[in-house]
């Protein structure tokens, strides 16, 4: 094995990483405001994928994806904003059992919906120009979309901080996330605080599916596939922990990249074996968890 | 006098009701229609090829029924496995039990094939499998009551066999998904390669989770070993996941590539003139080609009906349904033993030329199209161009083979 394979390998494996991490971000912000196990995260996910294909096809051409890549998010933040003042406003101080069984109903529905609305076909949305092929340094070769998403990674990680840390409402959130009681005490009303965090979390779940249309094909049963690897992350990273999110993924992420390279017939298997080896050692998470 | 007559009446019609009673079981069986049971998986990804191969199969029904079949209709009837083994099979025993069918016919999933087909062959029920690939369906675990009207890995890899050995690369590098399929394609495409030029080295295999969306990094470190070749094995959108990281990584352009069903229109079109150029690729139907009467029109017939040029699954369902009313009309009866006699070493005419269900181990001889993918004018999707035509017999195990195989 020689030094560049190894390097472009860690590269695409960060690459894949960031965009685990933007999904979950969103799922362990929601975990750790709310307190709710959201299984139909993972569907919100889907449909940010499905709406990024739908745009980037209507607009067409490389604006196409950039317009889509804003506008689809959106869309699912407005989704979940109806779910969470319909449905899930009513239900948070059912226990987590309750909650997760709720959630994954709503999975099941909106994976449905989306059969409905764009079929059981599989569909493809093309990098635009700009971020089309490879480029080569030192030897290394890396797709530029690739490159693209380890760029968007560390942003929308900076843009959560900045949130969180320099807004009101941010504060607020995570002043909720640790003693929401205190916070309804102070005036402040809480029932909006938590949905605007479901929102913001839901969001970063449509910019995940808008950011993976074109590395992958976006079909019925993406969320399955990515939803238990989403809890695997926040688990392992502190549950309600942002930054948690963001070891986790990248633990995840470039664990199975490299482990394709070492041992190409286990590929499978790296990423759970690191996921069971941080949990023997830590079982609460890497970072503090918020529960 | 008319209390007489109204009993005397009644007597009749009671008489002529018990008559007609005792008679109709008799003239409603000759009637009856024959039954027959789909199961395959209708949701989830693989629902677009079962789908496609039902319109298929209803296409063709209902060309068939206008005339009809030993003077009755052929009606079916649809049951989904949701890609699940023991669904597959409960729905299997569902068919034969409660709806009597005459026969079964579907499934996509290999492993469903597999456990239908065992538990058909207790029951001494005809079972058609229509796309699963595996050749232990009628190979190693092949019998009397199992037929596969579609192609199998054998055929794929005995294709894709003389295909590469043919070319000049040595060093290959296999990848696929981690299931039935994947690894059966896989093993098929190299016992052949390497009974066919045994100078050929394996440097690595890697395997992936089946559905895995993004295979980039598999692509990257198969790039980094720098084989001479690269073979890729999988089903449907793995094809489609393949060619999209090919494009993304420009593997293709350094290291030729060969994925089995690369060259298939389902695979293509969503691609549109995104997918990778000169990917070589397998595949035993194509709407396009051959350019013949006879394919132009079924594909005529299938595009009026659903909007869409019929894919490899259609062609399996359609053949499917003639397979299915010739063998009646030979047997002459709706009799499941004749039905199988009939069947055995049947030859019908399908949009590709004559096909015949091979008699000694039950599977189709269909032919097989090498093409590499290619971009032309009158599409906006890649189709597979310069078509090299291996006929079914050359690309299929001999009988002597499959019953060493059988242990026999």
């Amino acid at each position: 094995m020689d030094f560049s394979a190894f390097s472009s390998q860690f590269l695409v494996g960060l690459s894949r990483a960031m965009i685990l991490f933007v999904v979950c971000g969103g799922l362990s912000f929601v975990l750790g405001v709310l307190r709710v196990p959201n299984i139909a995260h993972g569907s919100l996910y889907m449909i940010g994928a499905f709406a990024t294909f739908t745009l980037a096809k209507l607009i067409g051409g490389s604006a196409g994806f950039w317009i889509a890549l804003i506008v689809a998010p959106m869309l699912v933040a407005l989704i979940s904003l109806i779910a969470e003042r319909g449905l899930f406003c009513h239900l948070y101080q059912r226990e987590h059992l309750m909650l997760l069984l709720f959630t994954f109903a709503i999975s099941l529905i909106l994976g449905d919906l989306v059969k409905i609305v764009w079929g059981a076909e599989y569909r493809s949305v093309a990098p635009p120009a700009l971020l089309k092929g490879s480029i080569s340094l030192l030897g290394i070769s890396l797709p530029r979309y690739n490159l693209f998403l380890i760029i968007i990674g560390p942003l929308v990680a900076i843009a959560i901080w900045l949130f969180t840390n320099k807004t009101r409402i941010g504060k607020i959130s995570r002043a909720a996330a640790v003693d929401r009681e205190m916070v309804g005490v102070l005036g402040i009303n809480v029932s909006w605080v938590f949905a605007i965090a479901f929102v913001i979390g839901c969001y970063l779940a449509g910019v995940g599916g808008a950011l993976v249309a074109p590395t992958a094909s976006i079909i019925i049963g993406m969320d399955h596939s990515l939803i238990i690897e989403a809890f695997l992350i926040v688990t392992i990273g502190g549950l309600g922990n942002m930054w948690g999110a963001l070891v986790g993924s990248l633990i995840f992420g470039v664990t199975q990249s490299l482990g394709v390279l070492i041992w190409p017939q286990f590929a499978i298997v790296f990423p759970y074996v690191a996921v069971v080896i941080v949990l023997l050692w830590r079982p609460k998470g890497l970072l503090k968890s918020v529960w | 006098m008319r209390r007489r007559v109204i009993i005397k009446s009644l007597q009749i019609a009671t008489i002529f009701l018990a008559t007609s009673l005792i008679l109709l079981p008799a003239g409603v069986k000759a009637q009856r229609p024959i039954k027959v049971g789909v199961i395959d998986t209708y949701v989830g990804p693989a629902a677009m090829f079962c789908n496609e191969a039902l319109n298929g199969f209803k296409l063709a029904l209902d060309e068939i029924n206008k005339k009809g079949v030993l003077g009755t209709k052929i009606e079916f009837t649809t049951r989904d496995d949701k890609w699940r083994v023991d669904l597959g099979v409960s729905m299997a025993k569902e068919l034969v039990m409660r709806e009597n069918v005459d026969l079964i016919v579907g499934t996509i999933n290999s492993a469903v094939s597999l456990a239908v087909s065992d538990y058909v062959k207790g029951e001494k029920v005809p079972y058609i499998v229509w796309i699963s690939k595996s050749e232990k369906i009628t190979g190693e675990k092949g019998h009397r009551y199992v037929f596969s009207s579609g192609e199998n890995t054998a055929m794929a890899g005995k294709a894709a066999g003389v295909a590469l050995s043919r070319k000049p690369y040595i060093k290959y590098w296999i990848a696929g998904d981690d299931y039935e399929y994947g690894h059966a394609i896989a093993d098929g495409i190299w016992r052949n390669l390497k009974a066919m030029k045994p100078s050929v080295e394996k440097m690595g295999e890697t395997w992936w989770k089946t559905g895995e969306p993004d295979l980039i990094p598999y692509f990257t470190s198969v790039m980094g070993a720098k084989p001479d070749a690269f073979i890729v094995c999988g089903g449907g959108m793995t094809m489609a996941n393949s060619l999209k990281a090919c494009k993304t990584t420009g593997i293709h352009e350094k290291i030729p590539v060969f994925m089995h069903t690369a060259t298939d229109y389902a695979v293509l079109k969503p691609l549109g003139l995104e997918a990778p150029e000169g990917v070589m690729g397998t595949m035993d139907y194509h709407f396009y080609y051959p350019d013949t009467p006879a394919n132009k029109a079924f594909v005529k017939a299938f595009q009026d009906a659903y909007g869409t040029p019929p894919g490899f699954p259609a062609f399996h369902g359609y053949i499917t349904a003639h397979f299915v009313a010739e063998a009646f009309k030979k047997a002459g009866a709706v009799d499941k033993e004749k039905f199988i006699n009939a069947l055995e070493g049947m030859v019908i005419d399908t949009p590709v030329g004559r096909v015949e269900m091979r008699a000694c181990y039950h599977q189709a001889v269909l032919p097989m199209y090498l093409g590499v993918t290619k971009k032309v004018p009158q599409y906006n999707f890649l189709i597979s161009g310069d078509i090299a035509t291996l006929t079914g017999k050359d690309v299929m195990p001999s009988c002597e083979e499959i019953m060493k195989a059988r242990g026999k």
